[in-house]
């Protein structure tokens, strides 16, 4: 793909050139994909709240002063969209409706973890976290940022960040007792 | 004795790096996903961006016959020789404006004469450590590389003189090609996603930027 800065593509974007704005969801799709399938749990939920944020970032690009930040500028915005997106599926509840069975599961799958589904178990225990602590654990050790970068991306003080991520930490350590260890 | 405690420390165990090795792994959308955006953007994209500007640059490259009756031909001659003349008087009347407001507080007095001034407004900042300072702003569509501070007699000050409309703009330095400061001294702005600039506004009650 393009060799330009997003900064070069930026600018090519807003003087008209729309398929730059190709190459720049290219090259961060990933990346914000493996984020928002984290936080909401959900192929089909990222994909919406992707599209969302995706054409947000279009339309203010304009307003994207430090172009050479462009990844944590879009990153805040998936972070706003996630939490939008989280707070109305609370408010339906379609989702984890079951936690007594799927938490039974999750037991039973301790007495032999495998491999495979070793995953899916991790999946669940992230899900049973507060969203701004799963939310912190992943931008810090899944998408590895300093703190500084997730506090820009989402408006936390960096000692409260460092909270959460500690919280988040201690209760998938219990939930995952027998299954990870370490 | 100081006590350097964190109550909340990094937690860099195996544990969390195994569970985050999992979490890891990639993810994948429809692969509809892109055209579905690209889609929703084409439909935008006129009413948000300069659509087509780069060929519109290119016009003149364009290789074009124009077949004119005579008549024809002389119309358009006189139509450039009047282009030009105007052209001069344009070019001349900004030139002696411009050599008559070194900064902002003479501009402002231009503007009540003219609506569509331009005013030439001077940029400083200071910083002994600073190697290359930039402007970048609404007026040059904060894109770096586009409008570079020049180090002045005085060590650590830098300045530039931009025309500016009159009205409000935003505005911020780029130190060393990639630290992005707010003037400390103007009155701060934000956008959607936490990134200060600064303010100055263009008129009849501008004064320089510092």
């Amino acid at each position: 793909m393009s060799e330009q800065s997003d900064a070069q593509l930026i600018a090519e974007i807003l003087g008209g050139d729309v398929e730059s704005f190709r190459v720049l969801v290219y090259r961060h799709r990933d990346t914000c994909t493996r984020f928002a399938v984290r936080m909401l749990g959900s192929h089909a939920d990222a994909d919406d709240v992707l599209q969302s944020a995706f054409m947000r970032a279009y339309r203010g690009l304009s307003k994207c002063r430090d172009r050479d930040r462009f990844g944590g500028w879009l990153y805040r915005i998936v972070v706003n969209e996630c939490r939008t997106f989280a707070s109305r599926q609370r408010q339906r509840d379609l989702r984890f409706v079951n936690d007594g069975e799927l938490l039974d599961r999750a037991e039973a799958k301790k007495d032999e973890p495998s491999a495979e589904d070793m995953s899916e178990q991790i999946d669940f225990a992230l899900s049973k976290l507060p969203r701004e602590q799963r939310e912190a654990f992943l931008l810090k050790h899944v998408e590895e940022m300093s703190y500084e970068d997730m506090s820009a991306a989402t408006g936390v003080s960096v000692p409260a960040l460092k909270m959460r991520v500690k919280r988040a930490s201690d209760t998938l350590r219990r939930l995952l007792e027998g299954v990870v260890y370490g | 004795m100081v006590e350097n405690r964190d109550e909340f420390p990094v937690d860099t165990s195996a544990f969390a790096e195994r569970v985050a090795g999992h979490l890891r792994r990639p993810e994948r959308l429809d692969p509809s996903f892109d055209d579905r955006l690209m889609r929703r953007v084409e439909i935008e994209a006129p009413s948000l961006y300069a659509r087509n500007r780069p060929n519109t640059a290119r016009w003149w490259k364009t290789e074009r016959v124009v077949r004119l009756s005579p008549l024809g031909a002389l119309a358009l001659a006189a139509g450039i020789s009047m282009f030009v003349a105007l052209s001069t008087l344009a070019v001349g009347s900004r030139d002696w404006r411009k050599a008559g407001t070194p900064d902002v507080a003479a501009a402002a007095a231009s503007t009540a004469i003219r609506s569509d001034t331009v005013n030439l407004v001077r940029f400083v900042f200071v910083d002994s450590n600073a190697r290359r300072v930039e402007l970048v702003g609404d007026f040059n569509e904060w894109a770096k590389g586009t409008t570079e501070l020049k180090p002045s007699a005085a060590p650590g000050v830098w300045t530039v003189s931009v025309p500016l409309s009159p009205g409000r703009h935003e505005y911020a330095f780029i130190i060393n090609g990639s630290r992005w400061v707010a003037d400390p001294l103007a009155a701060k702005s934000s956008d959607d996603f936490g990134t200060e600039s600064s303010v100055i506004r263009v008129g009849a009650s501008a004064k320089s930027t510092t």
